[in-house]
């Protein structure tokens, strides 16, 4: 072999490392849903090297991104949970929700409760509104964090419920604020029937592309939220639970299936999985860029509320068990500890119940900067974990199989 | 003597088209993030009862945080009816817009001139002020901005909100989220002038873009040495409680900031911008 061949060779089997590494890193940040810390990273950046430019390109990319594009994340979200509660999902057993649906109450009335305290102490009345926020917890990032922790594990699905029954006690909360708005159109009702009614006969012809239950089913709940003041990113909501499903395989939420391309729901998880990526690396660009010095009382009340939420868990979890209720097997107090400080991660939902409720304006500001630094419970839980020693830092390490 | 002379100058800057006529002036003081009812805000309340027998306002705006504790009859009463008793005895007329330590229900409270609204405009003589919430800066409230000023005819348009869009203070400094909705349609409809509280200092800075911007957060809090000066500061002070007096004929807009001592710590005047 001559000593050109050799050469290319090198640089051939060197180029194709490089691209097998690339490859691997975007699939480990598709895979864990990385692209929103990115994008939000990438605005706090931007908004604090150079607001003035941030501030003027990412405003007219805010209705698309938080009311269009985001419909694709939550109708995934959506499907996912819809498909954890079927058999052999993680949120089959109802027996197993008691528990967790009251630490939710718990963690929520604390995380309330903390927030309530601390704004009412630094009189700024108007925060007083942005509570339902404090009900927030990144259910995606969360389930991340404690699945790296205790990989499958009781905990992994205590978690998936706390989180889902917080964050719809966020979106029930958010209610009130559209419905007293005064700028709803009305005559939306009709349109919403008409969407769930067209995704029922849908599913009754057996319709198994999904096409239809997207564009012609999510277009008219879409329009009839966004004509009521409801959030219209929530389109998919009330549609995906007539989608075709199939069972999951164990362990395996939030994360892309490629070799099931022709079953509706797979399909549609599949295809519109880098969209949803696309849409959430969007979503921290426009919505996390505020500048540090934007810090104020709304900041200190979200993490002072994240406080709140870890204790709420643990004490609405201790009157569960006062009241003869029993947690899941393998699951202690210090497994709770850690998922209650992970549930401490509001990011996503808070960002999203933030400009939900606040217009553009400094109180916003704050909160939003309070929602992105709860990802500090990120490494906590981690400390946590190790600290009380279980998980990944258990000596004998759990394998423990739902 | 300094003082005096100051003094004597200001009032009869203020006597002399006071003298043509009381309807060709608008004369009106600027107070920001007053209502900690403590005896800062007391005596500049004081000094401004004292001003006015020189220079005869009858307007106050407030730029916000009129209030540093939840609103109730006895709050309302320590810290805005007693401070500014003398003030309100002769009828002087206190608009108010809310600032972020403000109850939203304040909005109703008479002694404020709200009516119920979050941002309003309102005209004296050939002024038009505009009254914004710069807490909750939506798309009606733009709208409004953009509509109101479009249909504006006064030669003079001046709008005052709390949060400040240019500052060089120490503790908040620009909001530039603000600034990029709000700057816009100021140079487009011709505002010549934003006041704006929220940093407990005073400081003027250099026109941008043909705009003066005045931030006067000081007439009760205060953050001593709060003011970084930068290329973009005309005057700055923070090392005691201040308010503003201007006057606006149809030609020149003149202030005097004056400190709780009665000091004069900024004068000047405006042009009126030809439209």
């Amino acid at each position: 072999m001559t000593t050109h061949a050799v050469h290319l060779r090198r640089r051939t089997h060197a180029a194709h490392t490089t691209g097998q590494t690339a490859s691997h890193i975007l699939h480990f940040i598709s895979g864990h849903y990385l692209l929103l810390p990115i994008g939000a990273a990438v605005a706090l950046l931007w908004a604090n090297a150079a607001p003035e430019s941030y501030f003027v390109a990412v405003r007219p990319l805010a209705f698309p991104v938080n009311a269009i594009a985001m419909v694709f994340f939550f109708g995934l979200l959506a499907q996912e949970l819809f498909e954890e509660m079927m058999p052999g999902g993680a949120l089959h057993h109802r027996r197993r929700w008691p528990v967790p649906l009251m630490a939710a109450a718990g963690g929520t009335l604390g995380a309330v409760a903390a927030y309530a305290a601390w704004v009412s102490s630094a009189t700024v009345p108007l925060l007083f509104r942005g509570w339902p926020i404090m009900a927030g917890i990144d259910l995606v990032f969360a389930y991340f964090v404690v699945r790296a922790i205790f990989h499958r594990h009781p905990a992994v699905s205590f978690l998936l419920l706390l989180a889902v029954a917080s964050n719809a006690i966020g979106f029930i909360a958010l209610a009130p604020t559209f419905l007293f708005d005064g700028s709803r159109a009305g005559g939306s009702g009709v349109l919403m029937a008409a969407a769930v009614g067209l995704a029922a006969w849908l599913r009754r012809k057996h319709v198994r592309a999904f096409w239809p239950y997207v564009l012609a089913c999510g277009t008219l709940s879409w329009l009839a939220l966004y004509l009521e003041g409801f959030p219209p990113a929530l389109a998919l909501v009330p549609i995906v639970p007539f989608m075709p499903h199939t069972r999951r395989r164990a362990g395996e939420l939030f994360e892309d299936e490629a070799d099931a391309r022709g079953a509706t729901p797979r399909h549609y998880e599949h295809v519109w999985h880098y969209h949803v990526h696309i849409a959430l690396l969007l979503f921290g660009l426009v919505n996390a860029g505020v500048m540090v010095s934007g810090y104020g009382e709304g900041t200190e009340a979200t993490l002072v509320a994240a406080l709140g939420r870890t204790a709420g868990i643990l004490l609405a979890v201790a009157a569960a068990l006062a009241c003869g209720l029993h947690l899941p097997a393998q699951l202690s107090w210090r497994e709770l500890s850690v998922v209650a400080v992970a549930s401490s991660i509001g990011l996503t939902f808070s960002l999203y119940f933030a400009i939900a409720l606040f217009p553009a304006g400094p109180p916003l500001a704050e909160l939003k900067l309070g929602a992105l630094l709860t990802v500090a419970a990120l490494p906590l839980a981690f400390v946590a974990a190790r600290l009380l020693r279980v998980g990944r830092f258990h000596q004998r390490r759990h394998v423990f199989r739902r | 003597m300094k003082h005096l002379v100051l003094w004597l100058v200001f009032a009869a800057s203020a006597a002399l088209p006071h003298a043509q006529g009381v309807n060709e002036v608008v004369r009106f003081a600027v107070i920001g993030d007053a209502g900690t009812g403590g005896e800062a805000q007391y005596a500049v309340g004081r000094q401004m009862a004292s001003a006015r027998t020189q220079f005869p306002f009858d307007l106050v705006l407030m730029l916000g945080d009129n209030l540093y504790r939840r609103a109730s009859p006895q709050v309302y009463a320590t810290a805005f009816e007693r401070p500014y008793a003398a003030l309100l005895a002769d009828s002087v007329k206190f608009v108010a817009v809310l600032g972020n330590h403000d109850s939203p229900e304040s909005v109703s409270y008479p002694g404020w001139n709200m009516h119920g609204q979050r941002y309003f405009s309102f005209t004296r003589n050939h002024v038009r002020f505009f009254a914004l919430d710069s807490n909750l800066l939506d798309a009606t409230q733009l709208e409004w901005l953009e509509q109101t000023l479009r249909t504006s005819r006064e030669p003079w348009r001046i709008a005052y909100f709390h949060h400040p869009i240019y500052s060089n203070a120490k503790r908040h400094g620009s909001n530039i989220e603000l600034r990029v909705r709000l700057e816009p349609l100021f140079v487009r409809h011709g505002v010549q002038v934003v006041f704006s509280g929220h940093d407990h200092t005073y400081e003027r800075l250099k026109p941008q873009k043909g705009i003066t911007y005045f931030v006067s957060g000081a007439a009760g809090q205060l953050r001593q040495d709060g003011v970084q000066r930068a290329e973009t500061t005309a005057t700055a002070f923070a090392q005691e409680q201040s308010f503003l007096l201007v006057e606006v004929d149809e030609e020149t807009l003149r202030f005097r900031a004056i400190s709780r001592s009665g000091t004069v710590i900024d004068s000047g005047a405006i042009p009126r911008q030809p439209s």
